[in-house]
């Protein structure tokens, strides 16, 4: 029992989309404060890893105590304009899969929310669709 | 002075009243106290009167359920215990847990116990108890 290990938690979140999407086929992932300057036409994924609001969840302060520590995960999968979400969805549907409903390391996530189709892509000269990944994990002190 | 929060709190529990020790994972606890009341109004008064008489107790303890955490798995399972002599002994602190201070000590049978496993959420159990014989209150 000790604190929770934010960068950790990250980790375990991000380290599981680049595992998979280094993979067949592998596309490039960027996270958090990471410089990437993609190449027109091409498929990327952009990851970013929020924690938010936390609540106490046992008695106890800084011992025997359970905190709930929440966070969500923003993945944007881009794919080339204007030949349709085809190519899109089948990369959103490989990230939802990774994460639908699974339970690593104590981090439990819930249903994937998306792909869903962004109305303005950032940046622009892609389709864009985003799926948000919630998280939980326990805090034990 | 100060004002308590929740967290503070704690539950001690022994099952067979020899040495409480604090259960794991406890997220509040209530104890409601009762004195009964004796009418010892006389003919010819014309105001009741009347004298405190029994006294007795009953609360909740809510536990975020772990089947690992220390003190958990006998608390809940009390409740199964059967011919209970009420021997279990329960410590409810409302901050710290020093035996005897900001806390109210007695010995008491579980009465029932629900556990709760619910889509998206966490798994809590709500363990009700009623006190026997004697409440000692350290909350001053």
């Amino acid at each position: 029992m000790a604190a929770a290990d934010l960068n950790e938690i990250r980790a375990t979140v991000e380290g599981r989309l680049a595992t998979e999407l280094a993979g067949t086929p592998p596309l490039p992932v960027v996270f958090n404060n990471m410089a990437y300057e993609p190449t027109p036409n091409s498929s990327w994924v952009q990851c970013l890893t929020a924690f938010g609001a936390n609540e106490y969840l046992g008695h106890g302060l800084t011992t025997s105590g359970y905190n709930r520590i929440v966070g969500l995960t923003l993945i944007n999968i881009f794919t080339p304009k204007g030949v349709g979400p085809g190519a899109n969805f089948v990369i959103g549907k490989r990230i939802r899969d990774l994460y639908n409903r699974t339970i690593v390391s104590g981090v439990f996530f819930d249903a994937p929310n998306g792909p869903e189709a962004t109305g303005s892509p950032s940046p622009e000269g892609y389709f864009q669709t985003q799926v948000r990944v919630a998280f939980e994990f326990i805090e034990e002190l | 002075m100060a004002v308590l929060r929740g967290e503070q709190g704690a539950v001690q529990f022994d099952a067979a009243g020899s040495s409480n020790a604090t259960i794991v994972g406890t997220r509040s606890w209530s104890l409601s106290t009762t004195k009964e009341t004796l009418d010892v109004s006389k003919h010819g008064d014309t105001f009741r009167s009347f004298v405190g008489s029994m006294i007795s107790g009953s609360g909740t303890v809510e536990l975020v359920y772990d089947p690992d955490a220390t003190g958990q798995a006998a608390f809940l399972e009390d409740v199964f215990t059967t011919a209970d002599s009420a021997d279990a002994t329960f410590e409810l602190f409302t901050t710290g847990t020093t035996s005897g201070s900001d806390s109210v000590s007695f010995a008491g049978i579980i009465t029932d116990m629900e556990v709760t496993s619910t889509v998206g959420e966490i798994d809590i159990v709500t363990c009700n108890f009623v006190t026997s014989g004697t409440i000692t209150g350290n909350l001053q």
